[in-house]
Parts: C-alpha cells; sequence; structure tokens
C-alpha cells in the first residue's frame, strides 16, 4: 500500500484557506486520476479538484463546512502497490462528448431572443464581484434583489436602491421602528420536525467573529444606570421647535451623544484601545462617536467624528447625513471608520437593559433604552417622572468597575440636568 | 456592421463558399481545436491539484485562434498575442510540452521562469511575442514591427489578437491610429468573447460592435463568426492579403463566448447566467467544425475518436515532461539579457550564490542553486 498525501493548493492567487462545500467520493470510494474528488470554496470561487492519482479515497482530513489552509493536507488517497508504481498505466476515463442538441433555433448572432432570467432555479444570483462586495459592505441580501441587468444580472445601482429601501435608522431611543408584524402560519401537520440548514458565511459569519474576538478577548463587566429624563425631555422640545428653522430635527440622541463626549473628555480611560501588539494602552484624546443601530439589513455602525468639539445642531445634523448616507447606500468606507466609543441604541425595539458586546478593540460600548413614563419619589411624593436606563459594557483590563460606574454617574448628572453641558 | 461573417452554420452546414484548400489543411485545423481544448483542460487540472499556479481557459474560443493561425505564413508573419490564444502556438507546431515548460517555469521554460504560467514567448517555429499582462500593450508593438517590415520591403503582416475588454485600454487606441494613418501591413484581431473577466460588453463600450471602432481610424472593420473556423480563416487570409498588398490594416471583431472563467481565480457562475452558457454550448466551435468535417467525408466517427484521445494523451504526456524537470539554477537570473554578463551582475550573481550556501540554501543534486 503506499499513499498519496493531498495538500490544498492555492487554487486562486493569493488564497490562503479554502472551505470544503463537499466531497464528491466519499471515504473508501474508488477514483482515477482526474475525477472530481472534492469541491473547495475560496474567497474567490468554488472549484472542484480533481484527483491527483488512481487508488481509494482512504481518508477526508476535514468535513463538509470546514475550512482548511492552503497546505492542510486534505485527503489521502491510497493505491495498491502495482498501481503506486505506474501511475501513467492508470486509465484514463473517457470524457462524455456533449450531445448535440437537436437544431430548433434559427441561428442567431447574438442571443437577444434569451428570455430574461429573474432568479435562477438554483437559487443562485448573478452578479460580477464588486456588486457583491458593495452588497457585503452595505449588508444587503442580493437574493432578495431584482437584477435591472441582461438576464437578470444585479448592477451595483440595484444594490444601493435596495439598500435605500427599509425604513430610516432610528436615531432616538424614543422613536423605536416597530417591526413588520409576523402574521403566524400554524403548520397543517406536526411532528415533522423539519431544519433549514444554510451555510454559515458572509455578513453572518464576519459578525460572528467579530463578536467572538471581542468577547473571547476582553472580560467585560457591565453595569447599568437609570436616568431622569424629565428636564431633558422638556429641554428637547422646545430645541425641536428652535431648531426647525435651521431644517434640523433635534433627536435624544445628540443630547446622549454630547454628554458621552463630554464623559468621555473626563474619563478618557473609557476612551481608548489595548495595542496588543505594541503592548501599549492608547488613549484617544478626541472622541468618535460610532452609533450601533437595528436595521432590516443587519447590524449598522455609522461614526460621528470629533463629537467633542461640536455643538447639539452640528452633531444632529452630522449624525442625520451620516446615517442618511447609510441608508441611502452612499456611506463612504470612512463614514463607517475611526470610532473611538460606540453608543448602541438596539434597545429602543424593547427590554429594559442590557449587556452589549464592545466594539473591539475600543474599551466600552454604551446602551441607550427605552424612555418610559415610570411612578419615581421626589421628596415624599410619587411623581411620574420620564425614566431611561443606561447600561454599559466594559474591558475590565483596562478599566476598573470605580471608574466605569464614575463614567455613569457623570452621564446621568449631564442627562438630568442637561444645563450642566453648557459649561 | 451587424452582419456577421459565416461559413459554416452551427450544425455544420455550409451556408457561404468554403476556402479552397487541402483535405489536409482542414483537418491541421480540426485537430489544433480539438489539441487546444486538451491543453487547456489540463492545464486546469495541473492548476486544481497545486501542480501549476495559475492558467487561462481557453475553451469555446478555439476557433478564433486556430482559423487566424491557419491564415499566416509563419516564414515572415509575426504575432503580438492575446493571452488566450493557446490555438495558435499548437497549430504552427509548438509542441505542448514547450508550452508545458512554461507553465510548470522550469528550467526548459523558453521565458526562464521569469513569467506567469500562460505568458509563453517563442521564436521558432514562429516569431511569437511574449504575453504581458498589461492589456493592449501588443497593439502598438504589432504597429512597429509591421512598420518595421514595411520599411524594410518585406512582404510579412504581422497579427494581434486582443479581447474585448482591451479596446479600452491606450494600446488600442494608438497602435489603431498609426496603423491608419501610416497603412501598416497589420491585422487586428479583437476576440469578443462576451467578458472582460466579470465586465460584460454593454458596460465595455457603447459602440454598436467592435469592428465599427475601425472606422475612426480609417481602419475598415468585420464582424466574423468567431465559433465559425472557416469564416475565421477568410477573414484573416484576406486581412493578411490586403496587408501584403500595400492596403493596409484591417479589424476584425471575432464574435465568440468565453466558456469558462476569465482565469483559474475566477468563478464565472457568479455573474454568468446558465441560459446563455447553454446557447453558446449549442454553438461550439468544435462541435460544429466536426459536424462540417464528417458531411464533408473528410472525417469519420473513428478517426475522429482517435484524434480526441491522442490529444489528451498527447498533453498528459507532455504535462509529465514538463513536471519532471527541475527548475531554472539561480544564477540564470542574471543570464539572457545581456549577450556577455556584465561585471556588475557577475558580482551580483556571485553574492547571492554566496549567501544562499552560506545559508546552506537552495543546492540541489548537481550541486546548482534552483530558484
Ligand atoms: C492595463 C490593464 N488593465 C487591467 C488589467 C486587469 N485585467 C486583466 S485581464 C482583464 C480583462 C480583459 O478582458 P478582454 O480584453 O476582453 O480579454 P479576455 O480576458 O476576455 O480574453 C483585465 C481587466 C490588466 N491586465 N491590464
Ligand atoms: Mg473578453
Amino acid at each position: 500500500m503506499s499513499n498519496l498525501e493531498f495538500p490544498l493548493p492555492d487554487i486562486g492567487e493569493g488564497v490562503h484557506e479554502g472551505e470544503i462545500v463537499q466531497w464528491l467520493i466519499p471515504e473508501g470510494g474508488a477514483v482515477a486520476e482526474d475525477d472530481p474528488v472534492v469541491e473547495i470554496m475560496t474567497d474567490k470561487a468554488t472549484v472542484e479538484i480533481p484527483s491527483p492519482g488512481t487508488g481509494v479515497i482512504a481518508k477526508h482530513l476535514f468535513g463538509a463546512g470546514e475550512v482548511a489552509n492552503v497546505g492542510d493536507v486534505i485527503f489521502i488517497i491510497s493505491s495498491d502497490g502495482a498501481v503506486a508504481d505506474s501511475p501513467s498505466s492508470a486509465p484514463e476515463v473517457a470524457e462524455e462528448e456533449k450531445p448535440v442538441s437537436a437544431p430548433v433555433v434559427v441561428e442567431k448572432t447574438a442571443p437577444a431572443d434569451l428570455p430574461a432570467v429573474t432568479r435562477r432555479e438554483d437559487g443562485k444570483v448573478l452578479a460580477a464581484p464588486a456588486t457583491r462586495r458593495l452588497a457585503r459592505e452595505l449588508g444587503v441580501d442580493l437574493t432578495t434583489i431584482r437584477g435591472s441587468g441582461p438576464n437578470g444580472r444585479i448592477r451595483p445601482e440595484d444594490v444601493r436602491t435596495q439598500q435605500s429601501a427599509p425604513p430610516a435608522v432610528p436615531t432616538t431611543p424614543t422613536a423605536p421602528t416597530a417591526p413588520a408584524a409576523v402574521v403566524p402560519t400554524f403548520a397543517a401537520t406536526s411532528g415533522a420536525h423539519e431544519e433549514e440548514r444554510t451555510p454559515f458565511r458572509g455578513i453572518r459569519r464576519k459578525t460572528a467573529e467579530a463578536m467572538s474576538r471581542s468577547k473571547f478577548t476582553a472580560p467585560h463587566f457591565s453595569l447599568i444606570e437609570e436616568v431622569d429624563c424629565t428636564d431633558l425631555v422638556d429641554i428637547r422640545n422646545r430645541a425641536k421647535v428652535a431648531s426647525e428653522k435651521y431644517g434640523i430635527k433635534v433627536t435624544y440622541m445628540p443630547y446622549i451623544m454630547k454628554a458621552a463626549a463630554i464623559a468621555l473628555m473626563e474619563y478618557p480611560q473609557l476612551n481608548a484601545m489595548l495595542d496588543e501588539e505594541a503592548q501599549e494602552v492608547v488613549v484617544k484624546k478626541y472622541v468618535n462617536l460610532g452609533i450601533a443601530v437595528d436595521t432590516p439589513n443587519g447590524l449598522m455602525v455609522p461614526v460621528v467624528k470629533d463629537v467633542h468639539l461640536k455643538g447639539l445642531l452640528q452633531i444632529s445634523a452630522e449624525l442625520a447625513e451620516v446615517a442618511g448616507r447609510a441608508r441611502e447606500g452612499k456611506a463612504k468606507a470612512e463614514d463607517f471608520q475611526g470610532s473611538t466609543f460606540t453608543i448602541s441604541n438596539a434597545g429602543n425595539i424593547g427590554g429594559i437593559l442590557a449587556t452589549p458586546i464592545i466594539n473591539f478593540p475600543e474599551v466600552a460600548i454604551m446602551g441607550v433604552h427605552s424612555m418610559r413614563k415610570m411612578p419615581r419619589c421626589i421628596g415624599d411624593d410619587i411623581v411620574a417622572r420620564q425614566i431611561m436606563n443606561l447600561s454599559i459594557s466594559i474591558d475590565h483590563r483596562l478599566v476598573d468597575g470605580a471608574d466605569g460606574a464614575r463614567f455613569m454617574v457623570r452621564m446621568r448628572e449631564l442627562l438630568e440636568d442637561p444645563a450642566l453641558m453648557l459649561l | 456592421m451587424s452582419d456577421l461573417l459565416q461559413i459554416i452554420d452551427r450544425e455544420g452546414n455550409k451556408v457561404g463558399t468554403v476556402p479552397r484548400v487541402k483535405k489536409e489543411v482542414f483537418l491541421n485545423m480540426y485537430r489544433a481545436m480539438v489539441r487546444t481544448r486538451a491543453f487547456d483542460d489540463r492545464c486546469m487540472k495541473l492548476q486544481r491539484t497545486g501542480k501549476v499556479g495559475f492558467s487561462v481557459p481557453n475553451r469555446g474560443i478555439e476557433a478564433v485562434s486556430v482559423g487566424a493561425a491557419a491564415a499566416l505564413d509563419i516564414s515572415k508573419d509575426w504575432v503580438a498575442p492575446h493571452y488566450r490564444d493557446f490555438g495558435i502556438m499548437l497549430y504552427h507546431g509548438v509542441s505542448p510540452e514547450r508550452m508545458m515548460d512554461t507553465m510548470f517555469g522550469n528550467e526548459a521554460d523558453s521565458a526562464v521562469g521569469r513569467q506567469m504560467p500562460v505568458h509563453f514567448s517563442f521564436r521558432k517555429p514562429l516569431n511569437f511575442l511574449s504575453i504581458s499582462s498589461p492589456l493592449g500593450t501588443q497593439v502598438p508593438q504589432a504597429v512597429g514591427i509591421a512598420m518595421a517590415m514595411k520599411t524594410r520591403g518585406e512582404d510579412g503582416a504581422v497579427l494581434t489578437t486582443f479581447g474585448d475588454g482591451s479596446t479600452s485600454a491606450s494600446g488600442f487606441h494608438s497602435g489603431m491610429n498609426w496603423a491608419g494613418v501610416f497603412n501598416s501591413p497589420t491585422v487586428f484581431l479583437c476576440q469578443n468573447n462576451q467578458w472582460a473577466i466579470s465586465c460584460p460588453s454593454e458596460q465595455q463600450t457603447k459602440s454598436s460592435s467592435y469592428a465599427i471602432k475601425g472606422e475612426a481610424y480609417g481602419v475598415p472593420g468585420v464582424r466574423v463568426d468567431g465559433n465559425d473556423v472557416l469564416a475565421m480563416y477568410r477573414a484573416v487570409s484576406q486581412a493578411v492579403k490586403r496587408a501584403r498588398a500595400g492596403d493596409g490594416p484591417t479589424l476584425i471583431e471575432a464574435v465568440t463566448f468565453r466558456m469558462g472563467g476569465h482565469s483559474t481565480s475566477d468563478d464565472p457562475t457568479k455573474y454568468v447566467d446558465p441560459e446563455l452558457v447553454t446557447y453558446w454550448e449549442q454553438r461550439d466551435p468544435i462541435v460544429r467544425f466536426s459536424a462540417f468535417l464528417h458531411a464533408e467525408g473528410i472525417l469519420n466517427e473513428a478517426a475522429d475518436a482517435t484524434l480526441r484521445e491522442e490529444a489528451k494523451d498527447e498533453m498528459l504526456t507532455a504535462a509529465r515532461a514538463a513536471e519532471a524537470k527541475p527548475v531554472p539554477v539561480l544564477t540564470s537570473v542574471f543570464e539572457d539579457v545581456f549577450e556577455e554578463t556584465p561585471a556588475h551582475l557577475k558580482k551580483q550573481s556571485a553574492f547571492c550564490v554566496d549567501h544562499y550556501s552560506s545559508r546552506g540554501e537552495g543546492v540541489n543534486e548537481k550541486g546548482e542553486f534552483p530558484l
């Protein structure tokens, strides 16, 4: 017996890894040289790998769905001595000639008579790699788009149009976007225990990687603070009217952002990152705020820069602008870059507290939760107040609990008495 | 301009005047097409098994290269090629083993391992300029060679080939313009295979065809069914004849379809409609020409089957031979450019050998320094 080990080659230019899509020959199955053995998907292409020799597939070293690095042995062929000694005597499998299909169509020089296909039966969509990349960046699912190109091919414009279709990115915790009502359908039969399997890749996998890296690298601790926003509601209502003449709509988010910028300048250890390679703590002396929002296309984090230098009106305008650009699919890469601290308002959908996961390598993320009228004690009286929770998750490697608590107390002070922000 | 020169239709029926050539020429063309496909198939398998780094699928365009090649007289005509042109070399007797030497970049490689796989260059048996990756650069080079032929009073012609996408490169425009103004004996062959990687023709040009672009330079243009090897042969023969007669350049647009990916790094199923592929499969240049040859009594089933088998074996044997050859020696890096290696390169060569030997790296059984 002799064994031939097959290392995964670089099947594109500069490919580093490949995912096993499926084995075309099972372990124990016979192969002749050139027979397709396995289908591999790289970030460039999905290809069939032909057998480098004749024999029996002794072992698959990776299962379907697993990712192998270039150079990893992915399967082993064992061949008996006779065949191994003279591989050139291996019978070439005769290639089947394609049947010449019966002539029906009158000769045309261009396939103008082809029907315009919009969706392929196998569920694949037609789109150039640049279009796919745009869709990935904008979090658009290509299978939901109708392509306007020839034969239903999806063009970049289609992706952008689709991206601008979903409702506005919510920028205020009090104006949650109501998710479309889901009409429940009850299966007529029971006990089928149906399951659906979809490949774990694309945006979902990227998000998963980022979340795991954050959660498994940074030991998180979380704190919750309650904020009485009664005064803020009043001030904001007046600001809303006053800012109308500038054509700017002031929401609550700019106040939270302004307060965060002030508090972060005072507690800069929360506005930092750990440069692990250099083994240095990098404290940022400027505040760029990432605003994490839930959209039908997934999580997006547009960034408003230099919030510490800007007034409420400007913050409002810029937030509306970056969020708008992201919505319309006109966002530039830099709209999503450079944040030093992130605020998440996913809580506007529901839930009164959260333990958000840090937007790594930042050191903290703050969650903003829904504002509700609640009974509270003022002196000995029970009065109705506008109550909102703020949560924060912090990387305990760089920040201790006491500092986190001080920061949150400062946030509360600033939001309960917004006039302090003028100081 | 939308007229398409066609001699045999997709079932192999005659719809135009068949060129009057010997039976052997037909057979040579057919064999070259079958061998081109076999060479292409073998290269794809070599790449997928990690034996060569890269290849460029030629499936579907065999008639373009072979029909054009057959119209050349390689004792005087030159070729400034595109990378998707295996058929030109194979038709004119470049051995598959020499081509495989380039695919592997071994010590016998005519480019001595300096080039990527597929970037062939040969002086014999034909003058086949080195394929270069930057698109369209071969076009003004072809015009320059043709001008030299004209200046010397020779009656050679230069065939330059390029893709539909390459018509957007500056070389195409400067070359065409020169050729038009100075009446250079150049044949411009645009292989319109409908794609420039994933960019389709409708995003490549607003012109109604590629052939019509000749008008801007005063160069006559013709559109040819690129899957009809006889039509290709006829169009290129006429263009070569015009060139030899001093009547100047011609632009030929060969309408065909790239049946594989752009290269081994590409996945065409991401952007090519499978119905389009089916449409073009029914217009396969080899199937069509085979039907014609059968109908004309030039080829029978048995001979056809043998020829195909032989082509596959030939390519496998060539690949094994090339694979078995060692890589070029390190010192060859410093050779070739100058007839006699100048002192400074000798010094660098010695330094390099010293450096690697001091690290105990790179010596083969022969005591040479492989790359
Ligand atoms: C000047 C230049 N621009 C871009 C590229 C990248 N590139 C390599 S091949 C290719 C597509 C060329 O298409 P086409 O001319 O139609 O030839 P085909 O590949 O279809 O045979 C491109 C854009 C290049 N090599 N050179
Ligand atoms: Mg092309």
